[in-house]
């Protein structure tokens, strides 16, 4: 015991552990690769390095049937294409994916130190992250995920060290990327108040000009320059089928092939005969709206004091891949990235009950799911009802955990609030500021 | 009309010649076993109006159909497709032609799912410029039977007196294969059957003989037609690529006897030795459980004897390949075989080496509802056994397939009917060969096109178990409409949807508020100790 808790005061032994668990599980998989037709490397993998070889062929990455991101994943896998598919120059990919998620992680526990926790307690919370099996695999794996991952933590790191600028153009590229990291720019912008007041202050909406301050027009130029200019560079290069998989697949797909998504039978059932759903209100067409709304909307107007960001910025993420049209496993990376830095200030870690029957229910929703998807997919029984029920069910817990994150980020800012209506008891002179 | 009737007796049968009647103007025999080739050659102002019109806007149009049944092979009768319906075609130049799908619909089947050549054929790859002969555009069905067909031509084509033409007709019940030729530059359409052994009964069309398992035949062209009639066995050349015949030819109206012949010709196609063609047949089989991921498995029986053709050139060199026609309901993932790479650990699973071409329908997310080709053709070049493998049990070959959804069915199931593939030899002929055109030549067959001109092809013979057919039927998991319907589905995911909605802007409007409340509280407090010190400084 005293060995472990030893072990969480040392960095340097915690991000070997990291390092050592990603390259165990990497060479690991180039062994399996080599001696098993059942493949380590994720499908996607192939896509990506299929891509990259089509580019360093001088050819478009969108020949390469369902390479749905943007070049720059092709471009800076062009060193996968520098050997044959036995070579270690394939492999590089999935190196940089893993050293991204141990980037994120060295973020994450950077974030962790600056609010002023102990090395130790944020080493903890960072190892949620940092040595959790099921990160190393996605990215040894070659799951894009964790160069994502690495952006979006970046963006955090730049924002909540007083970078705007940087913040901004990270967010532009993480944009760029993957689409969704979008609805991190409303609550950063929200966050970005010029004095104390809640988010957003209704004064604010009242014009522009105390819409706006210094900081947002910074955070809002620096994003919609990089992510602008990325596109038309990349339109510039590649024309219609950059727009065409990049962006317009994602409003258009409708994923037949079952997944944890909630709409996917409603789905299934519009796609097989879109004469077989008369109401005027076709549900999965206006699917985006309670998404949008939730995950873009109403969650950024989460109360925003120091530190309470992470904690938006999970429910907005959640809410999104709750309320998606979509949703496969290598979405719960994106809202698992912020949960070291929500759980110090988690009522799931404060009452242990609660948190192991939210963990409990997390994982339950989606083993019922995968073993009626089993049935159904492997066994070729049907089992439709079953995948819709738990479908069904996983998004309740999901709704539930969502409540428990809302719930806990009002708790955290109440708490702050609090101390600082102390503080402001003190300070006077904060009342000139206020009308 | 031109017609060329070859029979081809078993070659225990010695068939005596003067069993064989001839008048002045008609040729009569009967009692023979035999397996049967009829070719009819038309000028396009022999034919109906509605094939003229289509074939007036075709380059090139083959059409080959192979019954579900498993039939013996008689030299030089060859080549295999898989069973169903087989279209190849090139348009005359780029004009549309829609009329073709509507004509395939009316003689063939109502059911085939065929709206343009643009839209539902497909374009198989070129591996061997050099083979001219490949037609641009592909097209498959199942189609089990001809009976559509045989009504069509009794309606359209015999005349209303032709009892002999309605009852040859009725013939295509019980054939083997069927083809349907026609270019251009010959602009003449053949149309050819084969029958591999006679129909339990035929109608006595000599002086009203009924005979079983026999032919009885009677030849009396209208004077301008030309009616040949061969009875006629093979044999291997003294060259690998030479199939020699020898037999008697009769040209009815001409000839007062059967004239003896003896000819060969390098042929493409050839069968294995006598003991090779035992050995090396094949079944096909999907793994169980299927799932939406099925296996497809062909086994050969030994991988010991698992050999190239005994009987092909010294020099030549021979791989093992399979050609798949995949209905549209089922799809390989392009990418889950090695193409140029080497892959051991996957040709040691498999016992694949490569995928040389895969064309058609190759998306690998879309619904079966929702794609308009026809589906895929795949040719696989299989591994064999090395010498350390050559153990004595069966060589399995292994095909990872995938399903597309289908739609939703009362009941929960769709059941699909997979081909069996064509599994043969391909092998390099001598450097001097020719495959010139031969009156037993059969080309276009889809995989011939995907190798190059001097390819010779020995072919290995489905095994199906007895009575069965060489089709694979799966029952694909579909969503039940009895247990939920469409509209059901849709007022539970609004239900659960608006609940959880509701249940979140609910907990986030708890916070909101709670802050806004202690902003307002604190903006009012603030307010007073301004108002304080403003009334201060005005005193």
């Amino acid at each position: 015991m005293s060995v472990v808790s030893r072990a969480f005061e040392s960095p340097l032994l915690i991000f070997a552990a990291a390092l050592t668990l990603r390259l165990v599980l990497f060479f690991y998989g180039i062994y399996q690769d080599a001696h098993s037709a059942l493949k380590y490397t994720d499908i996607d993998y192939f896509v990506f390095t299929d891509a990259a070889r089509a580019v360093s062929r001088g050819s478009s990455p969108y020949a390469r049937a369902t390479y749905r991101y943007t070049p720059l994943l092709a471009w800076i896998l062009l060193p996968t294409s520098w050997s044959a598919k036995d070579g270690l120059w394939f492999h590089s990919g999935k190196a940089l994916f893993a050293v991204s998620d141990i980037v994120a992680g060295w973020l994450i526990y950077r974030l962790l130190a600056k609010q002023g926790m102990t090395r130790q307690r944020a080493l903890r919370y960072a190892s949620v992250w940092l040595l959790n099996p099921m990160v190393a695999n996605i990215s040894t794996r070659g799951s894009s995920e964790g160069l994502l991952c690495a952006m979006v933590m970046a963006t955090l790191y730049a924002f909540e060290t007083r970078r705007i600028l940087l913040a901004g153009a990270l967010l532009g590229l993480s944009v760029h990327f993957k689409i969704y990291p979008f609805i991190y720019g409303v609550s950063m912008f929200w966050a970005l108040k010029s004095k104390p007041a809640p988010a957003p202050n209704f004064a604010d909406l009242k014009s522009i000009s105390t819409l706006l301050n210094k900081a947002r027009v910074q955070l809002l130029v620096s994003s919609l320059a990089i992510f602008t200019g990325l596109n038309l560079s990349m339109y510039s290069i590649y024309g219609h089928p950059f727009v065409e998989h990049t962006f317009l697949y994602h409003f258009t797909r409708t994923d037949h092939r079952h997944n944890f998504s909630l709409y996917n039978t409603l789905l299934y059932f519009s796609s097989a005969d879109p004469s077989i759903n008369p109401s005027i209100i076709s549900a999965e067409r206006l699917a985006f709206l309670p998404q949008i709304f939730l995950s873009c909307i109403l969650l950024s107007l989460l109360p925003s004091t120091t530190c309470a960001l992470p904690t938006t910025l999970l429910a907005q993420t959640l809410a999104f891949v709750t309320f998606n049209k979509v949703c496969t496993s290598q979405y719960f990376l994106w809202y698992l990235i912020f949960l070291p830095l929500y759980l110090p200030h988690s009522s799931l870690m404060q009452d242990w009950k609660r948190g192991v029957s939210a963990l409990g229910a997390w994982i339950a929703g989606q083993a019922a799911w995968l073993g009626f998807g089993f049935r159904h997919e492997f066994l070729g029984r049907s089992a439709w009802l079953g995948l819709w029920g738990s479908s069904a069910l996983f998004f309740l817990i999901n709704c539930w955990l969502l409540g428990i994150v809302v719930q806990d980020g009002g708790g955290f800012a109440r708490s702050k609030l609090e101390e600082l209506s102390v503080v402001a008891k003190e300070e006077p002179e904060h009342g000139k500021l206020v009308r | 009309m031109r017609r060329r009737s070859t029979f081809i007796p078993p070659k225990e049968v010695d068939y005596d010649p003067s069993e064989i009647r001839i008048t002045e103007g008609s040729l009569s025999f009967a009692g023979l076993q035999a397996a049967r080739e009829e070719r009819l050659t038309f000028g396009l102002n022999e034919l109906p109006a509605e094939i003229v019109d289509v074939l007036q806007r075709s380059h090139e149009l083959h059409v080959r159909w192979a019954t579900e049944r498993a039939y013996d092979k008689s030299s030089p009768y060859l080549s295999s497709i898989s069973p169903g319906l087989h279209v190849s075609y090139t348009p005359l130049s780029d004009r549309n032609n829609d009329k073709l799908c509507p004509l395939l619909h009316r003689i063939f089947s109502e059911s085939l799912r065929c709206v343009s050549p643009e839209i539902s054929f497909s374009r198989p790859d070129i591996l061997s410029e050099r083979f001219a002969s490949a037609a641009a555009l592909q097209y498959y069905s199942l189609l089990p039977s001809l009976e559509k067909l045989v009504t069509w031509i009794q309606e359209h084509v015999c005349p209303p007196s032709g009892v002999g033409c309605r009852h040859n007709a009725a013939l295509l019940n019980s054939a083997s294969y069927v083809d349907i030729d026609y270019d251009s530059i010959s602009h003449a359409l053949t149309f050819a059957a084969f029958w591999s052994e006679p129909p339990t009964t035929t109608m006595g069309m000599v002086e009203g003989w009924q005979t079983y398992n026999n032919w009885n035949i009677l030849v009396d062209p209208s004077p301008s037609d030309r009616n040949e009639v061969g009875i006629l066995k093979a044999s291997p050349g003294s060259e690998a690529a030479q199939i020699e015949m020898e037999g008697i030819l009769t040209v009815v109206g001409e000839d007062n006897s059967p004239k003896p012949t003896r000819f060969f010709f390098p042929s493409r196609h050839h069968a294995l030795s006598t003991k090779q063609d035992h050995d090396q047949s094949y079944t096909v089989s999907f793994d169980e459980p299927t799932g939406l991921h099925p296996t497809m498995r062909i086994r050969f029986p030994a991988a010991t004897v698992l050999q190239e053709p005994a009987s092909k050139a010294a020099d030549s060199t021979c791989a093992l390949h399979a050609y798949l026609t995949l209905p549209s309901t089922i799809f390989a993932d392009e990418y889950a075989f090695p193409t140029t790479d080497i892959d051991p650990p996957f040709t040691e699973a498999h016992n694949i080496v490569s995928l040389r071409s895969l064309s058609g329908e190759r998306d690998l997310e879309a619904p079966d509802y929702v794609i308009h080709k026809w589906g895929s053709a795949m040719l696989l070049e299989l591994a064999t056994p090395t010498s350390a493998q050559q153990i004595d049990t069966s060589w399995d070959v292994t095909i990872p397939l995938h399903l597309r959804y289908l739609k939703p069915t009362s009941g929960g199931k769709q059941h699909i009917e997979i081909p069996w593939p064509v599994v043969f030899w391909a092998c390099t002929a001598d450097e001097g060969t020719k495959f010139t055109v031969n009156p037993f030549d059969r080309i276009n067959l889809a995989y011939d096109g995907l190798f190059g001109p001097r390819t010779m092809f020995y072919h290995l013979e489905p095994q199906p178990v007895a009575n069965q057919k060489m089709l694979e039927a799966i029952d694909v998991p579909v969503l039940d409409t009895n247990v939920m319907t469409s509209s059901m589905a849709e007022l539970l995911t609004l239900l659960l949807v608006t609940s959880g909605f509701l249940w979140v802007t609910w907990k986030v409007s708890r916070e909101i508020s709670w802050e806004w409340n202690w902003w307002s509280r604190t903006d009012a407090r603030k307010g007073k100790a301004v108002t304080a010190e403003e009334t201060k400084k005005s005193n």
